[in-house]
């Protein structure tokens, strides 16, 4: 995409918006990346793309979630370039993998204990024990707060295995962080 | 009583706060009678406002100094240049949104558009989804035992709805006492939450801005929900209080607040 001559595609107001989601972005970048060093060379590469197509972005829909489109899916193509896909998880298997039973008849007592004493070093090591793909769905939903439709679109999931993913998330979460507690205790 | 199974997909939105009206009854009927599915969106939700709260201390890395000047240089570099990157969201997935997006609440979000007007609910409506998060925020607030002072809560609507406001003075000679605010979601815009406790009841007040609804008191889900208008913000307080009372509230309310 070009954009006009003499019409520069990224504005002032849109590069700034842009390098507001950066520390959001770079987070989510160390977690597909692990490296520091790899976490930004990837946002940069975000970046450089997200500018270069400013023009192609809709204004009234959300720059985060467009941002983060562009991340998660120049990260799947690295990863298909290394053959090694370390992103684009299989979500019948996934869903397969952890098919325990969403709940087992927890008693109303440790959700309330759980809300008051999980601190967050604590809920921070249960969310890196998390398989990935849980992992994702659940910080995507719960911490960056987009949608079903946003995250299903940066995944390249269905709606449906996005909020299966949340679900079974939260489920593997209450489960650990259950287990922590009498130590904790 | 449908089975649980065929709930298996609402739970997620239920929680969330994302689902209509008719598939949060299913849920809901099913819930009352089947304890494991309720033990289930106990649990979700308990994770859900866990990581909610802790977000902020879990969100804490940054991105250092170098990779910020990196990337401002990248958009004078791509100036004129070409790439190929996935479209922006088109329109449709946000129309296919809409009916999800009703009551979520307890996010701590700033920005968005207001769909108020765009959803066009009835009054009744409106009131049910905020008794709704009446009920939720203050289950929370029993859970979580947190009490914000009235300069935090003032402070919070000037950040968070550049809301120049005062609460009441001299609450406490109605008999009520300040639990604190939040704000929450509602369609996908952001409305203000205050609640208060009057004689240990819960009562909670909503700002809904940029948003105009007629006067009304509706009764709803066993709530009053007293609406008024001013400028272009529309309040709405709910409580189980009887209707005199409600009343008298939120005249007392309306005095102050504008």
């Amino acid at each position: 995409m070009t954009a006009a001559k003499g019409s520069p595609p990224v504005s002032p107001a849109f590069e700034a918006e842009a390098l507001a989601a950066i520390d959001s972005l770079y987070r989510a970048a160390l977690r597909l990346m692990r490296v520091p060093a790899d976490a930004e060379d990837l946002v940069q590469d975000t970046y450089l793309k997200a500018f270069r197509a400013a023009d192609r972005f809709e204004p009234g829909t959300n720059l985060r979630a467009w941002l983060f489109t562009i991340l998660y899916n120049t990260a799947r193509n690295r990863a298909r370039d290394r053959a090694r896909d370390a992103v684009d998880v299989d979500s019948e298997l996934v869903e397969r993998a952890t098919d325990a039973p969403a709940s087992t008849g927890v008693p109303e007592t440790p959700e309330t204990l759980l809300l008051r004493d999980t601190l967050a070093p604590d809920l921070q090591a249960a969310l890196d024990a998390l398989p990935d793909a849980f992992r994702q769905a659940v910080w995507l939903r719960d911490v960056e707060e987009f949608s079903y439709a946003e995250i299903a679109r940066m995944l390249s999931i269905p709606i449906g295995t996005v909020m299966s993913r949340i679900s079974r998330g939260r489920a593997l979460l209450f489960q650990h962080l259950n287990r922590l507690r009498p130590v904790n205790a | 009583m449908p089975d649980c199974d065929s709930l298996d997909l609402l739970v997620t939105p239920y929680v969330d706060g994302d689902i209509g009206d008719a598939d949060r009854r299913r849920v809901d009927d099913h819930l009352r009678l089947c304890a494991a599915c309720h033990s289930r969106v106990a649990a979700e939700r308990a994770v859900r406002e866990l990581v909610r709260t802790r977000a902020p201390e879990l969100a804490g890395l940054r991105a250092s100094d170098s990779l910020r000047t990196r990337c401002s240089a990248a958009a004078a570099a791509a100036r004129g240049q070409r790439s190929i990157v996935p479209a922006a969201a088109p329109p449709s997935w946000r129309a296919r949104l809409v009916p999800y997006a009703l009551a979520a609440s307890l996010i701590l979000v700033v920005g968005g558009a207001f769909l108020y007007q765009a959803t066009d609910k009835s009054t009744g409506v409106l009131a049910a989804e905020l008794t709704a998060d009446h009920v939720k925020c203050f289950a929370m607030n029993a859970l979580l035992g947190t009490h914000d002072e009235a300069r935090a809560v003032e402070g919070a609507m000037l950040a968070s709805f550049d809301w120049q406001m005062h609460l009441p003075d001299h609450a406490e000679r109605m008999g009520l006492e300040l639990v604190g605010a939040r704000p929450c979601l509602y369609g996908e815009g952001k409305i203000a939450h205050i609640m208060y406790r009057h004689r240990g009841q819960p009562v909670s007040l909503f700002m809904l801005p940029r948003t105009a609804r007629r006067a009304s008191v509706v009764d709803v889900l066993g709530h009053e929900a007293s609406v008024w208008c001013v400028g272009n913000r529309t309040f709405v307080l709910v409580t189980r209080e009887a209707r005199p009372e409600v009343d008298r509230l939120a005249s007392f309310v309306q005095a102050a607040l504008r």
